[in-house]
């Protein structure tokens, strides 16, 4: 037997190319494939480092400055005091503008004066002034600044500087996230503006929103995965959980002005903040609190019914218990989504300057992103920098947030 | 005293195939996945325009040695091979073989039917396309179809998805697809285990057709559709090559007290 | 008897207490849409504005003495920065698809796609500092004209906000393929290449479709990048490099401004807000339909 003349094919010989041209070319063409689709990872990687390094590079700058103050520095050792820096280079500083030993003493004694030197006078620790390292260095909120270079730049051109200071102006190496920036209260001069208020802003609407949103979210998870059956109401709320999830945040901006500022007449407040951004993240809680409701294996449900638990029992008991780590992933998303978002606060109308912490549910405030935008907004380079310090300190909250999640994350998969 | 040890190291042959009707020869084939080894030395000469049939219990390896022959094991993380399977006069686990030549040349028909979610037309052009076929695509598309036996059931049709078919048809779509390949061999990895039994029968028909213009080698865990369509059959158990021969003989006169065994139905 | 009455009466309690709280979230539909019904039909129920002008317009002012409410030229400026981010944005977004489902062994797809879901979670307000500080002097040295504010720049640093969605919900779609079909495709003799042209992204197109439509419908529904880099000055133009408002940059300019609640010009907020919603819940249905047409298919 033998086979029958068949057509032939002229784009498949009979002969295997064995090493041939084409299975070297089909190899080589796949490695360019590859490579070519990893490009946007290494793209997306490429603009995140770029982003750290420009924001990073953005919180340190030269300056020439003609200070107010005495224009003195201090070494490290000579003003350093736990807790008490401040205090001990203003002496110095106090000393060295001329005003007599005795009267420091009443001036730093006296509640109001202390005050008002605290709000006007900033105590930095300085990397680099007059081309010696690390030195304490008073700015106020009256110096005027003479040039503004950015690191790269100024680093090259520093000797430059310094041979064309006038007499009576300090070069410096600004860092501006220092701890005095995160403990200041803001300022119209971004010499000595602090992020404190907007810090204890955020920290605020965190608080709420966990206190709101939780419940919210795990109870309507609860309901959706242990008690609604495949009902026309059950329905109804996953599409419309799943249909608010894809709703612009700048629309809840618009909900929570109309609804909590203006009809409830709470006005810009923390309160009205957080409710608005609760109704933000709770699809974020729910779809992250069912995802881990349904994770828990049904048989210890029924072995948890067969005892003769009622279903509350069993929810409470044996539910939630075994989801508590894919719930708090969800929170921890949540607080993530809380601290980032800016346009809801904004279209809300959180001020964009608030001197001090909100102390109560029912003050004004500001959070770290609306706090961000209006630096940005005041397009002044030296705003710039105080923004770029804001935002390190955003960043790095965010980086511990979706560490935990990613831990709890790993750690619950691998039950 | 366990299973292994019953069976022998040698394979028993029965009237061996002649080296000039080989179209595949295999040669002490060794298989591992990681460190489980699923093919123990196996050595089986495929003749030319013949259906050799593969039997034996599930788990034996059949499957394994069919997906071997067309590299598709290849496929597989951490798979290991040791011998040889040769195709025309080519060692085709040889350094400067790529499994893709390879596949292009033995087609392959899976367990269930599965055609792409496209036209029928395009399932059948879908071979072809690949190696840039620029004659008459319609025509080659019409042959494979009437060598599957389903023109007459798809020609008004063809344009319309293949996934509207029935099973039985929807096999023969895939038959159609390997076939519009031109290849020489064709492997079918128990192509009728998921159809009914006229659907069935159609396929075997189908297959004793097609040994005219191919060489087919089928796993089967079906005694009947072995003895029916096979001209030849080849015994396997735990990953050994028991026994072959051709099918008459395997059937009527194992001479391996395990191959009697299992086609009398006694365990597998 | 009397304990295992209340022992019920509680249970009821209970299951009443989720089911409220299930319907909270719906009630925050309700308020969006009546809120912005409400407010959108007191803005066009105005003598000074008229359906017609505001949908064919040019001439967008509402904060200005001489008001006038064409919304055309936000739309071109949020058509021309989605458009932007969609252009830049979704072939790098499927490209990392094909690599994330195609190429990455599993260790390596965990380690991109946690990088990328770091991406997504960057604020955009510290994007739109990104977008305005860094990419726009970069721009600037290349196309010349090029305004401090500009959708360029805004639609470039936006496509890597969409990046990760286009490229999560692709790759899910693409590991949808069932593996039958590449064993099919393998079987004769297809190469990687071929199998990903040929079987893996036309199976996986819907679910593929549906990310680009969220895509889109996120980068609509995006404020603070374009408030910040893009600008504040409603202007009919495509020209790139022009300072131009998107809806959203809109909203965040009227809505922080001194608008008396009630006066034409705040109204006028709603009016956008609402156009800007009905655009997103269209996509966002359409991508949710699309979706589920592809969970049918292979089962």
């Amino acid at each position: 037997m033998s086979a029958l003349p068949r057509p032939k094919r002229a784009d498949l010989p009979d002969m295997l190319d064995v090493g041939g041209r084409q299975s070297r070319r089909r190899r080589r063409r796949l490695k360019a494939m590859e490579a070519a689709v990893a490009v946007p990872v290494l793209l997306a990687l490429l603009l995140l480092g770029a982003l750290l390094f420009d924001v990073i590079t953005d919180t340190l700058s030269w300056q020439v400055i003609t200070p107010a103050g005495s224009g003195r520095s201090y070494a490290f050792a000579e003003g350093f005091a736990p807790f008490g820096s401040w205090e001990r280079v203003m002496r110095h500083e106090l000393a060295a503008r001329g005003v007599p030993a005795a009267d420091v003493e009443s001036l730093l004694a006296d509640p109001e004066e202390r005050r008002v030197l605290e709000a006007r006078n900033r105590v930095e620790l300085m990397p680099w002034v007059n081309g010696r390292p690390f030195r304490w260095l008073v700015t106020t909120t009256s110096d005027e600044l003479v040039a503004d270079r950015p690191l790269w730049g100024g680093l090259r051109s520093r000797s430059e500087l310094l041979a064309a200071a006038e007499p009576g102006q300090v070069v410096v190496l600004n860092a501006w996230l220092d701890p005095a920036f995160l403990l200041r209260n803001a300022s119209r001069s971004p010499l000595v503006a602090g992020l404190l208020p907007a810090f204890v802003g955020s920290l605020m609407l965190v608080g709420l929103v966990i206190l709101l949103a939780v419940p919210l979210g795990v109870g309507t998870a609860v309901y959706l995965e242990e008690y609604a059956s495949d009902t026309r109401l059950a329905r109804l709320i996953e599409l419309n959980l799943s249909n608010l999830a894809g709703v612009p945040s700048v629309v809840y901006g618009i909900l929570g002005l109309t609804v909590f500022v203006r009809l409830m007449r709470l006005g810009p407040v923390v309160l009205a903040g957080a409710l608005t951004l609760t109704l933000l993240v709770v699809p974020v809680v729910v779809v992250a609190a069912r995802e881990a409701i349904r994770s828990v294996p049904p048989s210890l449900r029924q072995a948890a019914y067969g005892l003769g638990a009622t279903r509350s029992q069993v929810v409470l008991r044996v539910v939630l218990p075994n989801a508590i780590a894919g719930i708090t992933t969800g929170v921890v998303l949540a607080i993530a989504r809380t601290i980032g978002e800016t346009a809801p606060l904004l279209v809300l109308g959180a001020a964009a300057f608030v001197p001090r912490p909100p102390d109560g549910l029912l003050s004004t405030f500001t959070a770290i992103p609306i706090q961000i935008y209006s630096w940005v907004s005041e397009n002044d380079v030296e705003f710039t920098h105080v923004a770029s310090a804001a935002i390190l300190v955003l960043l790095a909250v965010l980086a511990v947030l979706y560490g935990i999640a990613y831990y709890l994350r790993r750690g619950f998969a691998s039950r | 005293m366990t299973e292994a040890d019953k069976i022998p190291d040698q394979t028993v042959r029965s009237s061996p195939v002649p080296a000039e009707e080989a179209a595949v020869v295999i040669e002490d084939l060794s298989l591992w996945y990681g460190d489980f080894r699923a093919l123990y030395d196996v050595s089986l000469t495929v003749p030319r325009n013949q259906v050799t049939a593969l039997i034996g219990a599930s788990g034996c390896g059949k499957s394994t040695l069919l997906r071997s022959i067309n590299r598709m094991n290849d496929l597989v993380d951490g798979v290991r091979v040791t011998g040889a399977v040769r195709y025309d006069g080519v060692e085709l686990y040889g350094p400067d073989v790529d499994p893709v030549e390879v596949r292009r040349r033995i087609g392959m028909v899976f367990q269930k039917p599965n055609p792409f979610p496209k036209s029928i037309y395009e399932n059948v052009a879908f071979g072809p396309r690949l190696t840039g076929f620029r004659g008459d695509m319609d025509a080659l598309v019409e042959r494979a179809l009437r060598e599957a036996a389903l023109w007459d059931e798809v020609s008004s049709k063809l344009r319309e998805s293949g996934l509207g078919l029935s099973g039985g048809q929807q096999q023969r779509l895939c038959i159609a697809r390997a076939l519009a390949s031109d290849p020489s061999v064709i492997l079918m990895d128990e192509p009728t285990s998921a159809l009914d039994p006229i659907a069935t029968d159609r396929i075997e028909r189908l297959i004793t057709d097609l040994k005219r213009d191919y060489t087919v080698l089928i796993v089967t865990h079906n005694m009947q559709q072995a003895g029916r369509v096979s001209d030849r059959t080849a015994f396997m158990h735990l990953g050994r090559l028991v026994e072959e021969g051709p099918t008459d003989l395997i059937f009527t006169n194992p001479r391996q007290e395990l191959t009697e065994r299992y086609v009398s139905g006694r365990f597998g | 008897m009397r304990l295992r009455a209340a022992a019920r009466a509680r249970e009821r309690v209970f299951g009443g207490v989720l089911l409220a709280l299930a319907c909270l979230s719906v009630l925050t539909t309700v308020g969006v849409v009546a809120v912005l019904v409400f407010e959108t039909t007191a803005f066009f129920s105005d003598p000074a504005v008229s359906l017609r002008e505001f949908f064919t317009g040019r001439q967008w002012t509402p904060l200005f003495a001489d008001q006038r409410f064409g919304i055309l030229p936000l739309l071109t400026g949020t058509l021309m920065v989605t458009g932007i981010a969609l252009i830049v944005g979704v072939p790098l977004g499927l490209m990392s698809a094909v690599y994330l489902s195609e190429f990455a062994a599993a260790r390596r797809r965990r380690r991109v796609t946690s990088v990328l879901e770091l991406l997504a979670g960057i604020p955009t307000v510290v994007l739109g500092y990104f977008a305005l500080l860094f990419v726009t002097p970069l721009l600037q040295r290349f196309v010349p004209d090029l305004d401090l504010f500009n959708p360029l720049s805004a639609g470039l640093v936006m496509a890597f906000m969409i990046l990760p969605t286009v490229s999560s919900i692709s790759t899910d779609a693409m590991q949808a393929v069932p593996g039958a079909l590449r064993q099919a495709a393998y079987g004769m003799g297809a190469t990687k290449i071929q199998l990903i042209w040929r079987v893996v992204l036309p199976a996986s197109l819907s679910g593929i479709v549906a990310s680009v439509i969220l895509a889109f419908s996120r980068a609509v529904g995006e404020t603070m990048i374009v408030t910040l880099a893009a600008g504040q000055r409603p202007l009919f133009t495509l020209d790139p490099r022009e300072t131009i408002a998107t809806m959203t940059s809109f909203i965040v300019q009227a809505a922080s401004g001194d608008q008396p609640a009630g006066s034409l010009a705040a109204r006028s907020l709603y009016a956008v807000a609402a156009t800007l919603f009905a655009i997103t819940l269209v996509l966002n249905l359409v991508s949710q339909i699309v979706v589920r047409r592809f969970r049918e298919r292979y089962e």
